[in-house]
Order: structure tokens, then sequence, then C-alpha cells
């Protein structure tokens, strides 16, 4: 397995197979830990640091910690180039600090990209599963699973009033940050969305956009997140996550989405056909461009209003279209106006056939 | 200069949103964008609640000369950064990390949820496991290799520095 497989693959995230799929693109649940014996990123030192990656990576790549037949391999940061860091944060299996860094670093990953594990971003470990639609529960089932073979052999840093130690106090007690990524073209349509925001600031929610934090979101991309990690157990921040908070915001879309088909459904049309016709004809497409008007796509394919293309082609141009993996795809680096020309056209073979 | 289009103060966030395929300005400020959700804080803000923290607890006496024994942690450090060294800091600013804590977290103040192995009740020492035994060693000699370059002993420095080497050598 290696990153010449991945750009071509599409990971079981964006397989478009899960629950809720129409409206949840994937949940993650994401676990951060610290190995007891050494100090935290800021504070150790270069041979402490080579010492952790070398600790880490070893028990990654032999914990039978992926279960269910899982192989893992490992991607050594130092020793890849900017383009395929760039890749893995498109991918979601890196954070942009952790492609940034520098020194000794790297992520474990599973062939199907369910499982990504960095070492040494902010803390020692930041144990990731990514699961296709609202599978919040499978997720955090694995994640616990994983977190309790890795401490068969490592010793996390523990105390018992704050639980697992993080170098930031934001992440301190169950260490667990749980997101669901949601797609919310109708909401915004319709104006609503900002309820949602309001809502979700109000239960202390951090939401963000599909790419990069403190951006506004683009193509109606909405990642949800916990911002409490402490006082109050793994499950109750699951619950209320799983089968509070996600439930009602599909419940709005899907209003939403109602509401255009009764009420509006030439102004829904009309969205749906000028992003096909900028899609299909457009000679010249930005990445920011391409997310928008794909975004009003996927709500026509997902409303049964436009024919011959499925969920998950849309969900692998929402990622092939993304600067590193347009470019690994095609093979060469392009810049400017040869990267958005290059764009339109792979978009047009994909899109080109389709009707409304 | 522009006025926020919604409560009309000085709009201080302006973007350009693309609606429809046309780009068209927008102004506001700072708390209409954020209502609006321009603006999305990703991090709690740590400095933010740090400041009005330590505001409201003036100086407390040793917090300014303490230093953590293991990673050489300051307060100050914790400060500037948001980032602590080692775990061991959190016994350490205990009194001082309470009150940035419960805000960060919203209230909440002791961890109620899984709990690790090593500190579960009835769970084998630690030290039964070779790998865990060898980490505990090293810890260990790497502590007595500081205090022996602190004493200027480098024979006994060079002798703990290869005892480590081999024990972290593969295993
Ligand atoms: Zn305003
Ligand atoms: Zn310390």
């Amino acid at each position: 397995m290696t990153l010449d497989n991945l750009t071509s693959q599409n990971g079981e995230w964006l397989s478009g197979s899960g629950p809720q799929q129409d409206i949840v693109i994937s949940s993650r649940v994401r676990l951060a830990r610290n190995v007891a014996s050494y100090p935290f990123m800021s504070k150790a030192n270069r041979l402490q640091r080579t010492e952790l990656h070398r600790l880490v990576r070893e028990n990654l790549l032999q914990a039978p910690s992926t279960g269910a037949g899982r192989t893992v391999f490992y991607v050594d940061m130092e020793k890849t180039d900017e383009i395929d860091r760039q890749l893995l944060v498109e991918r979601h299996l890196i954070s942009k600090q952790h492609a940034a860094g520098e020194g000794a670093r790297g992520v474990a990953i599973s062939n199907d990209e369910a499982l990504a594990v960095m070492v040494n971003e902010e803390d020692h470990l930041r144990m990731q599963i990514l699961r296709s639609g609202l599978q919040l529960r499978e997720a955090w089932q694995e994640a616990d699973k994983l977190d309790d073979l890795l401490q068969q052999h490592l010793d996390f840093a523990f105390s018992q009033r704050f639980g697992f130690l993080t170098a930031c106090p934001t992440n301190v007690g169950t260490g667990l940050r749980v997101s669901v990524m949601l797609h919310l073209p109708a909401l915004k349509l319709t104006g609503d969305i900002e309820k949602v925001f309001r809502a979700a600031k109000d239960m202390h929610l951090a939401v963000r956009g599909l790419y990069g934090e403190g951006t506004e979101a683009i193509g109606d991309f909405y990642q949800v997140s916990n911002q409490t990690t402490l006082g109050r157990s793994e499950e109750e921040i699951l619950a209320e996550f799983n089968d509070v908070i996600i439930p009602r915001i599909i419940q709005a879309e899907l209003a939403a989405r109602q509401i255009l088909e009764n009420e509006r459904p030439l102004a829904l049309d009309d969205r749906i056909g000028r992003a096909i016709g900028v899609l299909k004809y457009a000679r010249l497409l930005s990445s920011e461009e391409t997310l928008y008007f794909l975004s009003h796509l996927r709500l026509g394919v997902v409303m049964k209003r436009v024919t011959g293309l499925d969920l998950p082609t849309i969900n692998s141009l929402f990622l092939q279209t993304q600067p590193a993996h347009l470019q690994r795809l095609l093979g060469k680096q392009l810049e400017g106006d040869a990267r958005k020309s290059a764009r339109a056209e792979f978009v047009r073979n994909k899109v080109g056939k389709n009707n409304l | 200069m522009h006025l926020c289009e919604r409560c009309n103060k000085p709009a201080t966030v302006h973007l350009t949103e693309i609606s429809g395929g046309k780009p068209h300005e927008v102004h506001l400020c700072d708390a209409c964008a954020q209502e609006a959700g321009y603006i999305q804080q990703s991090h709690v803000p740590i400095n933010e609640l740090l400041n009005q923290f330590l505001k409201s607890h003036a100086q407390m006496p040793d917090v300014q000369t303490q230093r953590c024994p293991d990673c050489g942690l300051t307060w100050q450090e914790f400060k500037d950064t948001g980032l602590l060294g080692c775990g061991r800091d959190y016994d350490l600013f205990e009194k001082q990390l309470q009150g940035v804590i419960e805000r960060a977290q919203h209230g909440g103040t002791h961890h109620t949820g899984k709990t690790s192995a090593s500190s579960a009740p009835g769970a084998a020492p630690a030290a039964e496991d070779p790998v865990k035994l060898r980490q505990a060693e090293i810890k260990r000699l790497k502590k007595e290799l500081d205090i022996a370059v602190k004493e200027e002993s480098y024979e006994t420095a060079a002798r703990i520095r290869d005892q480590i080497k081999s024990m972290e050598g593969p295993s």
C-alpha cells in the first residue's frame, strides 16, 4: 500500500454507503494520548522525539490493533514531500499542523483509511477512526478497542482527577473529539443555517468547514464537533451527539429540502441546472468554485432531480478536484490557469453525461 | 467606512461571498459575523481564558518562580503557549489550572470517563509487561544521567548513557 494507491481509491468514509449518507458524509472519533514516561511534544528534545516516534510506530505496526483483517502502513512525514503531505490533509488523514510540522513524526494508516494515527502531533498519539455516514458508535467502539490494545504495551499519562493528560487542557479527560461532517445545502439556501449555528454554539459545539479551520464553509459542508472533554463520559458525549444533536440537524435539513421541493421547485432546479451548466461547460475552475457547484449538484442527485450520477462519484469528485489530488492523478505539477483548466476538463469528463 | 449590514455598528469583517455564481460583498461587525457563522472559533481561545483568569486572581506567590523539575515548564510559558510540558504539570500547577480548565471545559472539573489500563483497579502492575518495564528503567536511568551531568561526574554519565543506549537498541 502506498500513497499512489490512495489517490485513486475512495476511502471507506467517502463510499457514500453509511447510514444517513444523503446528509451525513462521515463520522469521526479522535482520541488524544501521551506516553507517560516522556514529556509532551513542546518539551521533548530531539532524541526523545525520535525515540517516541520509533516506540509508537513499532507498537502501531505490531499490534493487531486494527482488527478485521486490516493492514496498516506507516508514512514518515520527514521522508514525505509537500504534495503528498497535502494529499493526506485533503483526505482528512492528517491535520494541516502535522503536514507543516517539523521533526520526527508520522502517521499510521489502514488500507481502507478508516484508521489513522498521527504520531508526534500536538500529542504523542492522535488516533482517528473515520466512517462513512452516521456511525459514531461504531467509530467509538473501534477507537476504544485500539486504545485498549495499545495500552497493553504503552503506559499513557493519566491522572485520577483529570483523566488522560494532554498537552492542551482543552483536550484533557477523555481526550475524545467527536466530529460529524454534514452536507447542508438546503439549510443554506433557505437561510436557516444560522439558526443551526446559534443552537450549536449554545450547546458548546464547534462548527467549521470541510477544509481548514476558521474559514467559511465552502460547498455547504459543516463539521460539528464537541468542545468539552472533561466532566462527561465518552458515552455521554456520544449519546448527545448521536441521539440528539445530529438527528436534529438532519431533521432540519430534510425539512428545508421538503420546503424547496414543494414551495420553490423552480428555484431549486435553477440552482442545480446552473451548477451542471458550469461544471459541464466551464473551461477554468478553481477548487472553491468547484466545491460550491458540486454541492448543488450533490443536492440534485440525492433529491433525485438529476439522473446519470451516483453519490460515490460525486463524493470522490469533491476529493479529486482538490489541488494535491488533481496533480497526483494527472501526474504533474500544475499552477494557475493550467491547473484550473485541467480541473475543468477532469470535472467535465465525469459530469458530462448527466441530465436534469 | 462600511457599517454592519445587520446592526449598523462599524463593520470589521469584510467578505466576498459567491452566491448564484456571482460575487457579492458582505460587511459585518464581529458579533454579527460570529452569529452568522462567518467567523468560527476552532479552538477555545485559551489565551483569552487565561488572561481573564489571571486578572481575577492577581499574583499568586509561588507561581512566578515555580518550574517543573521534570520538563522545566513555568507558568509563564504555559500562559504564552497554552501548552503544558509534561503530565506532572497537571499536579504541579493544579491550583492555577483549575480555573482555566473549568472555563475551557464549560464547568467540567473531574474526569468521569474511561480509565487507563494501569490505573484500573486490579490492573496488573505495569512492571509485569517487559516493554513497560524497559520504559520505566530507561526513564529512571535518564534522571540519573541528568544528575550525573549536573554534578559533572562525566565518567558515571558516560556509563549511564551507554546503558540507556543498549536498552533502547532494537529489542
Ligand atoms: Zn453587527
Ligand atoms: Zn513538566
